[in-house]
């Protein structure tokens, strides 16, 4: 198993994610994108870790980091969700399109 | 002995591919659990058990069942119409497939070594916890107050308007 493997696999990740921002049209399904391409990350960093780091600790507190901003990103966009969801009685990204010129 | 982690990789792909390509969004959650409960074993593989216990905790125990109640609110949040859609599909994946396309180029060919023998205390609980506190110790103070401050905007963003507004509007 060398450290090649591990970046291609992480790459298709962070695609499958991509496809789901860019494609899906639900709120909620973007943001399941957007937890993928976090994963892929994450999985970068220990994979780099494992096989060049000089200090092990490192690379799982980035890890560690970027698990907190997921958790606080995901708070935060599940409440704009359910606000945008009240107001506007639904959750398609077509439909939210004041700001158009 | 451990499980291969070339069934855990497949694992992992079939959870994402569940999780991007269904149209209910609570079977796309579930797929979502299945991704990341497979990424938990791939940490465990690469010889951390401290960050797949977060990863448990954080991600399959805190934000997918965060989702799972955000789409339970409603059944209009589950299903919503997302188009008949092959044309949006192949829009979804010119970009996907592009990044593949210059990605992996640049990620093959090099000469790759095995992993080095692990050291058993640089990954143990008590080095990351010291390093937390000494050297990253900014960081993770910062991390705390961004976090407080998610909850409030949360709080904050999702509450239902106060009446005594609702009567001066």
């Amino acid at each position: 198993m060398t450290l090649e493997i591990w970046l291609i696999f992480a790459a298709v990740l962070f695609a499958f994610g991509i496809y789901a921002v860019v494609a899906r049209r639900n709120l909620i399904a973007v943001l399941i994108g957007v937890e993928l391409m976090l994963n892929a990350a994450s999985l970068n960093f220990m994979a780099f870790n494992r096989f060049v780091a000089t200090d092990p600790a490192t690379g799982q507190i980035i890890v560690l980091f970027i698990m907190g901003l997921a958790a606080a990103e995901v708070a935060i966009a599940l409440s704009i969700v359910v606000q945008v969801f009240r107001n506007r009685g639904g959750i398609r990204t077509d439909d939210l399109n004041e700001l158009k010129g | 002995m451990t499980i291969p982690v070339g069934i855990l990789m497949a694992i992992c792909i079939a959870g994402a591919f569940i999780a991007v390509s269904v149209k209910n969004v609570l079977h796309a959650v579930f797929g979502l659990a299945i991704a990341l409960l497979a990424v938990v074993g791939l940490f465990l593989y690469l010889g951390s058990p401290f960050v797949a216990t977060m990863e448990v905790l954080i991600y399959v125990g805190g934000i997918s069942v965060a989702m799972v109640f955000a789409v339970m609110l409603s059944q209009a949040i589950s299903s919503v119409d997302e188009g008949d859609g092959w044309v949006r599909r192949v829009l979804g994946l010119i970009p996907a497939i592009a990044f593949l396309v210059v990605i992996i180029p640049i990620l093959v060919g090099h000469e790759s070594k095995p992993a080095p023998e692990l050291p058993a205390a640089a990954w143990s609980v008590e080095a990351i916890g010291r390093a937390l506190l000494t050297h990253y110790n900014l960081v993770f103070e910062m991390l705390s107050v961004v976090l407080l401050l998610a909850i409030l905007g949360a709080i904050a963003i999702a509450q239902r308007p106060r009446k005594n507004e609702k009567e001066s509007s």
